[in-house]
């Protein structure tokens, strides 16, 4: 059984600050054993200005046994599964501990999004690119963050349909919005102008 | 109405071992050690007070209370409640040495009135309640303070403001008459009645100081001025004089006053530094549930990572490391015991705290 006073507490503390951390954590539903996380994406990284939702589910033994993370947003990250939205972190595996918090695990991921551990990857595809071509690396998280994180641009979709309708192929249209970062007009014009 | 007052008088060297046994356990150590915090503020009031007048006084005061308690109610139960729960009289009768000096500080109806109510929501604060009737001088604080004492010893959240509901017929009158005089103060009122408490205890803490073999003393000082009663009330209204004039002049903001400059000084220092300085959380940082005298000197970690001891047996049952540092606990956990002077005064002043602000 989750401890759910200590869980209601978490929750309370870590939505004090919210304002100066950026860190919120929510319930998804009535129960308090699936949550949703909310992190910023940190300054001086490809990740800056997104904001990332992490799906947290409270096992039986927490906190005795460290929650359940994972990226709902898509991220382009050596240890986080551009798939899945897996996270490779230690402290969310052995290197839990009851003393640790919600909070202090999303602020741990949150440090993870600002040093990547290439050499211990959760997406091989991402670490590889990470390690061999980093300029092109930066690109696509950067993309990947205007595209999926950024609260203006979760309609990346509909901006793609909107291309589409007008009469451009899917394909051309998503990765020409994708290389002007995910701004529709920026998109168009580059369409028309080839 | 006489034999209530042999009762009151007598109950306690009845049963004095047993009552020994149990205030010993809680109340006897706690105000033991609160005494040290508080000694030297009281220490030169309590000469001029105690030595004499006032501690006969004050049991003289629990003699009448005793008759007047008998004759306003529930005379069958406090007789029950005085013989069966000796250490509670016994409480009530080191209360009444403190009443009476404490009664002699903040000598006003206000107070009273609180501790009217107090008591009466509390067996062993009945008698002690009626006291304050009783005496015309004293109706002061010595109700509010054993009322809020007694709580505190029996661990009630509850405390000292639980108190309104006015369970003395007499002292519904009376409350209403105070509190409509009052009503602003309400709140300093019921915050301070628990801040009273250790003012009490430290009370009785100095008569046992002061007379080292304290119950026992104590209990032959009632018997010893049961007869005198009347007289010592009388003797009582006249030493309470040096009081007075503050008291007609301004009764209800008398005990504000003194709550005011001795309380809140003394609290912060006495019991939220030592809390500080000693690092010891007031609850478990896994659980969050409150730590109890045990886990709080628990320590089964030389990292200091403190935790209830709930949470560290299911630990051991799992991974076996401690979640502050990460390193396998000893087979043998330091189970550290704090000194008796240091440490454990320490954590009975940081429980206490924890009470008062539930309070």
């Amino acid at each position: 059984m989750v401890d759910f006073s200590r869980v209601q507490k978490e929750l309370q503390e870590c939505n004090k600050d919210v304002k100066l951390s950026g860190i919120s954590v929510k319930p998804k539903a009535d129960s308090l054993s699936h949550l949703i996380g909310t992190i910023p994406g940190p300054v001086d990284s490809p990740y800056e200005g997104g904001t990332f939702l992490i799906d947290i589910v409270l096992p039986d033994g927490y906190p005795f046994e460290p929650p359940k993370m994972k990226f709902l947003t898509k991220v382009w990250h050596p240890n986080i599964s551009s798939q899945s939205g897996a996270i490779c972190l230690d402290i969310l595996k052995d290197q839990w501990s009851p003393a640790l918090t919600l909070k202090t695990a999303l602020v741990s991921i949150q440090a993870l999004l600002s040093a990547p551990e290439p050499d211990d990857p959760q997406d091989a595809v991402v670490a590889q690119q990470y390690l061999r071509d980093h300029q092109t690396f930066l690109g696509t998280a950067r993309y990947w963050t205007e595209a999926f994180a950024k609260m203006s641009s979760h309609g990346i979709e509909e901006k793609v349909q909107r291309l589409v309708e007008m009469g451009f192929p899917e394909a051309l249209a998503r990765s020409t919005l994708e290389g002007v970062g995910g701004d529709e007009n920026l998109a168009l014009e580059k369409l028309c102008s080839s | 109405m006489m034999s209530d007052s042999i009762v009151n008088g007598s109950a306690p060297n009845a049963s004095k071992d047993f009552g020994k046994k149990k205030r010993a356990n809680r109340s006897a150590k706690l105000k033991q050690c609160k005494l040290d915090a508080r000694r030297e503020q009281w220490l030169s009031q309590v000469k001029n007070n105690k030595g004499c007048e006032d501690e006969v006084n004050g049991n003289g005061v629990a003699v009448v209370g005793g008759e007047l308690n008998g004759s306003t109610r529930k005379k069958a139960p406090i007789f029950k409640d005085l013989e069966l729960k000796s250490p509670s009289l016994e409480e009530n009768e080191i209360h009444h040495d403190s009443d009476s000096e404490s009664s002699s500080h903040a000598n006003s109806p206000t107070s009273s009135t609180s501790g009217g109510n107090d008591s009466g929501t509390n067996y062993s604060g009945i008698s002690s309640s009626s006291s304050s009737i009783s005496s015309s001088f004293g109706f002061s604080c010595g109700g509010s303070y054993s009322g809020s004492i007694t709580e505190e010893e029996e661990e009630e959240g509850g405390g000292g403001g639980c108190a309104d509901d006015g369970c003395l017929d007499d002292w519904e009158i009376m409350a209403d008459a105070l509190a409509a005089a009052t009503t602003p103060n309400d709140k300093e009122r019921h915050n301070p009645a628990p801040d009273l408490a250790p003012n009490t205890e430290t009370g009785s803490g100095l008569g046992l100081t002061t007379e080292p073999s304290s119950p026992g003393s104590v209990g032959s000082h009632s018997e010893r001025s049961k007869p005198e009663g009347a007289g010592i009330l009388g003797k009582g209204a006249a030493k309470n004089r040096a009081w007075r004039p503050d008291d007609a002049s301004r009764p209800q903001t008398l005990p504000n006053l003194s709550k005011q400059h001795s309380f809140p000084a003394r609290h912060s220092c006495h019991v939220v530094n030592p809390w500080v300085r000693n690092n010891v959380p007031t609850s478990c940082p896994i659980c969050c549930e409150d730590l109890d005298l045990t886990d709080s000197s628990f320590l089964p970690c030389s990292c200091g990572f403190r935790l209830c001891l709930f949470c560290h047996k299911r630990i051991l049952e799992e991974d076996g490391r401690c979640p502050g540092c990460r390193k396998p606990y000893a087979a043998d956990p330091v189970e550290k015991e704090a000194s008796v002077s240091g440490g454990s005064l320490t954590v009975r002043l940081a429980r206490s705290c924890s009470m008062f602000s539930r309070v």
